[in-house]
């Protein structure tokens, strides 16, 4: 395995750590019949900017495995978003476009000599997504489903993600209005 | 609100419609977009024309040999096609293949080049030379000309081999088009 994707891999344990947020997703698209479900772990945190708003900025490390050994992708995004509640309170079903850079990207192959070879991108990423923001307790609880695109080369890497999540929020909304 | 959602929704559903991964753009894959290519290798051996063509070049079958392509190893890249008289093979001794000449003389030691009609044809004599221009690689495909001098392999032996009048076999009006280049 590369050293991109081990280093990614290190990252994915240490946002782990750092009490983030878990999703699988799977990549869609022309020729990704070959990878596997992947999965993620981000750290997303809102700012509150009205009632029905947040203002959102989340980064992540997504890995896919290939079902070839040695082979695969991953890639670190950053975003950020709006997240807009639809009853206005911060709270319940929700809709969320993001926008952001791929921090890191990598894939992973063999070539013919069984040697590999690391493809290294950036790019543009762009997200829509929506979900269900409720509490446990004092805990908020969000369960969300998004579509990814990652742009680059003339290429794009697309991706279905579905995540719950314990959301971090910085600030708090006016209370009793 | 709604502008940007409807915006960012756009923006997203137009690059999906891009058709490549990124791997698959960065490796030239499917052809840049421009459909099923045909790859073509044609030359003269001694005034004889050897040809070959392969529809849809990208998607070929490759076991246990693809017919025409250009493939990746340790250190250099191998330009291969088979016809019905035989076999063709070219080296481009090169870490990362670019536009340019590639040329083996028979000086550097003998080099299988080609098959044709179960004859060998090496770089043997010094005199002996092969030498590939690729004129353009483009979205995973080269193309260019070749020509060369090479000498017959009468009969191989695991001690000496026995070759024929040095300099006998001309290979003119080489050239290839749109070949795939495999990793």
């Amino acid at each position: 395995m590369s050293k991109g994707i081990l280093t990614l891999s290190l990252l994915f344990l240490f946002i782990i750590q750092a009490n983030a947020q878990l999703g699988v997703m799977k990549l869609v698209g022309n020729n990704t019949e070959n990878y596997q479900l992947g999965f993620g772990a981000f750290i997303k945190a809102g700012v509150p900017v009205s009632d029905a708003g947040d203002v959102t900025l989340e980064i992540g490390v997504n890995f896919f495995p290939s079902k070839d050994a040695g082979e695969g992708t991953a890639m670190c995004p950053l975003k950020a978003g709006y997240r807009y509640t639809l009853n206005g309170t911060g709270e319940g079903f929700y809709v969320e476009p993001q926008v952001g850079y791929n921090i890191y990207g990598v894939t992973s192959l063999l070539d013919n000599n069984g040697d590999n070879v690391d493809l290294k991108y950036h790019g543009v990423v762009l997200a829509a997504g929506g979900g269900y923001l409720f509490s446990i307790g004092n805990v908020p609880i969000d369960i969300n489903l998004r579509y990814e695109t990652v742009v680059a080369h003339g290429g794009s890497n697309n991706m279905v993600s579905l995540g719950i999540t314990k959301s971090f929020s910085f600030g708090r909304r006016d209370q009793g209005d | 609100m709604r502008f940007y959602v409807i915006a960012l929704s756009m923006a997203i559903f137009l690059s999906s419609c891009l058709k490549q991964s990124i791997p698959d753009a960065m490796l030239g894959k499917n052809s840049g977009g421009q459909g099923k290519v045909t790859a073509t290798l044609s030359y003269t051996i001694n005034g004889n024309a050897v040809s070959i063509s392969v529809n849809d070049a990208d998607n070929q079958i490759t076991n246990p040999y693809y017919t025409l392509g250009c493939s990746k190893y340790g250190g250099y890249y191998s330009l291969d096609g088979i016809s019905n008289s035989g076999e063709t093979a070219f080296s481009f001794y090169t870490d990362s293949l670019a536009v340019g000449n590639y040329k083996y003389l028979g000086t550097y030691g003998d080099m299988f080049f080609i098959d044709y009609y179960n004859t060998a044809e090496y770089a043997h004599a010094p005199s002996d030379s092969m030498s590939f221009n690729i004129t353009s690689y483009n979205n995973g495909h080269i193309s260019g000309n070749f020509s060369g001098v090479l000498t017959p392999l009468i009969t191989a032996s695991t001690i000496n081999n026995i070759f024929g009048d040095p300099g006998s076999v001309l290979i003119t009006n080489g050239s290839f088009t749109n070949v795939p280049v495999f990793y």
